[in-house]
């Protein structure tokens, strides 16, 4: 009898090895999940901002930081040259926003007047590190403070993507870091015919 | 006295093709400095280096007077995560080019000492392995989208 039920034991802890051996990827960013989207609520320099009050209109959600010397702006330039490709009643009807992840330095007023030098229509939110990691889970963006040895400090990794929100607040599709304006453009009026 | 005028010309082509120091093989086009936007500590400089030379070069150093500190950084794309590392050097084959652009490589001026103003013009030092340096002339442009017209990165 306690054979047995030391072999159960041996083939559940085998089981266990196996299985973690297959599916255990601490080293992933979590981009390999799927993420729903949904509601958040996060910081402006103008009140709080949430994803629920732009029912009707297309958003797109980038996460970012200020410091960020080279990534968010290329990003940021193309979503930038995006929205200026839309005919202004298109325009209307986007809205972009910049999550930052490092709200550790990113202050409400320093996050508008970076986001304003892109595009005067972009909104920078951010929050607590809580609520800010909360929403790059809900959307599964990743990112992870890091020490380079830099004279600028840490650096922050993370992932580039576009989180493309339809009109009925809900997450349709993410832009790669590499997506041209044009191909921006195309996504955002697939979504806008749908009402 | 021909013979000596031979003899000395013989002695400088000599020295220009094997002694030529890494400065003089390397060109640089299109250097650019991406103008910061406001508040932002710390902005980069892209250029194309090509190496004429039959050797390979390393960019070891970069120097510019309108940040506190230069360095040289790289950015790696692991699987969707974009992570921006210092370098030791950038390598320049021989006979071959390296770009510096958005999202890749890149000379980083951290710590401005002054927001910049488009159009400014930003000299940047280049310094080689083999202690041999260049200096460069980057304009700070307002930056741009690929494939807009005013696209910097594929000059």
């Amino acid at each position: 009898m306690s054979q047995r039920i030391l072999l159960a034991i041996a083939v559940a802890l085998g089981l266990l090895v196996i299985g973690l051996g297959l599916f255990w990827n601490p080293g992933q960013p979590e981009t390999t999940v799927s993420p729903r989207g949904g509601d958040f609520t996060l910081q402006s320099a103008d009140g709080p901002v949430s994803l629920s009050a732009f029912r009707g209109k297309v958003v797109l959600l980038y996460f970012g930081y200020t410091y960020c010397p080279d990534i968010c702006p290329t990003s940021l330039v193309r979503t930038a040259a995006a929205l200026n490709l839309l005919k202004p009643e298109e325009a209307s009807r986007v809205v972009t926003l910049l999550v930052s992840v490092d709200p550790e330095r990113d202050t409400l007023a320093h996050l508008k007047e970076y986001v304003t030098f892109f595009h005067p229509g972009m909104v920078g939110l951010t929050s607590s590190q809580a609520e800010v990691a909360a929403v790059a889970k809900q959307y599964g963006a990743f990112y992870a403070k890091h020490q380079t040895g830099s004279a600028a400090g840490y650096v922050v990794d993370h992932t580039a993507d576009v989180y493309l929100i339809g009109t009925d607040g809900v997450l349709k599709e993410r832009l790669p870091h590499v997506a041209t304006p044009e191909q921006m453009v195309a996504a955002i009026r697939e979504r806008l015919s749908v009402q | 006295m021909m013979h000596k005028i031979s003899a000395l010309a013989v002695t400088l082509l000599f020295s220009a093709g094997v002694f030529a120091a890494a400065a003089d093989n390397v060109s640089v086009q299109d250097p650019y400095v991406r103008l910061a936007p406001p508040g932002a500590p710390a902005t980069g400089a892209f250029m194309v280096l090509k190496n004429a030379g039959d050797k390979d070069v390393k960019v070891v150093k970069a120097e510019n007077s309108l940040s506190k500190v230069t360095e040289l950084h790289t950015h790696v794309n692991d699987g969707g995560v974009m992570k921006m590392r210092p370098v030791q050097s950038i390598d320049i084959k021989a006979k071959g080019e390296t770009v510096l652009k958005p999202g890749g490589l890149h000379v980083m001026l951290i710590d401005l000492k002054a927001p910049m103003q488009e159009g400014n013009v930003v000299p940047i030092t280049l310094t080689f392995d083999d202690g041999s340096s260049k200096k460069v002339e980057a304009k700070v442009v307002r930056p741009t989208a690929p494939g807009m017209p005013m696209d910097h990165g594929k000059h």
